[in-house]
């Protein structure tokens, strides 16, 4: 079986400042296989001219073959601010699941900001940059994340298409 | 296609050579358009778009990039916009309202001397909007929406095993899916 993520990663609205990069990746169980396309990327920096809302229109083109329905993709992204001195913070961590339905979907993927300790947010108001996650596998699984003190930060909209073949041939209903 | 701008000055866009019949042409010009006074500050092109695709893969699937230009305070042509969206591929009527985004320099002075000399950074190839790769490197400023609006006609993806909407979806037990292909 087979799926296609045809698509793009839109924007970002709802953070602190709108000059806003985007990391991103699809992250798969062991039964799938990247055909074609880029499983991870960066988009460009974005210094919206009216309202808050950074565009990027990042594309993604990403050919999935599987052999199982475990491990679904995910989408995880990283929204940075970059400030006109060029230095780099983190803005907020998110992921959404793949829609496992074909067809058009527009998702809103919210994001967290990981929430460090009174001095550091002080410092976090004056200098800028706070902590960041060590393994960024954090962002899209569940172990160990009581440990973990965040706070809410912006959306990240996408719009992704996805064209299934031969998932009826096997039986799944989706 | 109409397109929705962000601030009221005037779009120009540049007319070059006549488009006699737009069966399967992927590139063209549109006129020059400028928005009309008491209307809705819209601007409207109306430009057709009428191309057929086949392939045996949807890696790749068709995207319509849209580069926007038009004249700057001292009258040269600058580009005000790209923008990228890829063809729905689920049949039927679409529209899609893209934003438009124009490439900056980093550096304070080099953006005093492009709009001085009225030569501001644009890409050498419109199709690097509609890649992923090396935009990293890029820095822009988002102005603008373009709306376009699609009727998508496919042929044969169900027949290749190819769904595309929820209703083509059906639940087949594993016999029937050895008979049938």
């Amino acid at each position: 079986a087979e799926l296609h993520l045809i698509g793009q990663i839109v924007g970002a609205s709802g953070f602190p400042s709108s000059s806003l990069f985007c990391k991103w990746g699809i992250h798969t169980g062991s039964a799938w296989k990247l055909l074609s396309g880029l499983r991870e990327g960066q988009t460009q920096v974005d210094h919206p001219q009216l309202g808050d809302v950074a565009y990027w229109s990042h594309p993604i083109d990403v050919h999935f073959a599987t052999k199982g329905l475990q491990g679904w993709p995910k989408l995880h992204v990283q929204v940075w601010h970059q400030d006109p001195f060029g230095r780099r913070e983190l803005y907020g961590y998110g992921f959404c699941h793949v829609p496992c339905s074909p067809g058009w979907h527009a998702l809103a993927c919210v994001t967290w900001q990981p929430l460090g300790s009174w001095q550091e947010r002080l410092s976090q108001l004056f200098v800028g940059g706070g902590p960041q996650l060590l393994n960024s596998d954090l962002i899209y699984t569940g172990a160990d994340r009581y440990r973990l003190q965040t706070v809410a930060a912006g959306t990240v909209h996408l719009e992704l298409g996805v064209l299934l073949r031969h998932f009826a041939r096997y039986g799944v209903e989706c | 296609m109409a397109a929705a701008a962000a601030t009221p000055t005037v779009f120009l866009l540049m007319v070059n050579g006549q488009i006699e019949s737009a069966q399967g042409l992927e590139e063209g010009i549109s006129q020059i358009t400028s928005k009309n006074r008491d209307a809705q500050q819209a601007l409207v092109w109306n430009f057709p778009i009428d191309i057929t695709f086949k392939s045996t893969n949807p890696s790749g699937w068709p995207q319509i990039v849209v580069s926007v230009y038009g004249p700057d305070l001292f009258g040269n042509d600058v580009v005000r916009g790209y923008g990228a969206v890829h063809v729905p591929f689920t049949p039927g009527s679409h529209r899609r309202t893209i934003p438009m985004f124009v490439p900056e320099s980093t550096s304070k002075l080099q953006k005093i001397t492009s709009w001085l000399m009225g030569r501001h950074p644009e890409f050498t190839d419109p199709k690097v909007v509609a890649q992923g790769e090396g935009r990293e490197v890029i820095t822009v400023r988002s102005q603008g929406f373009v709306t376009i609006s699609f009727n998508v006609v496919t042929k044969d993806m169900k027949k290749l095993g190819y769904d595309v909407s929820p209703s083509d979806m059906h639940s087949v037990s594993l016999t029937d899916g050895i008979h049938n292909h």
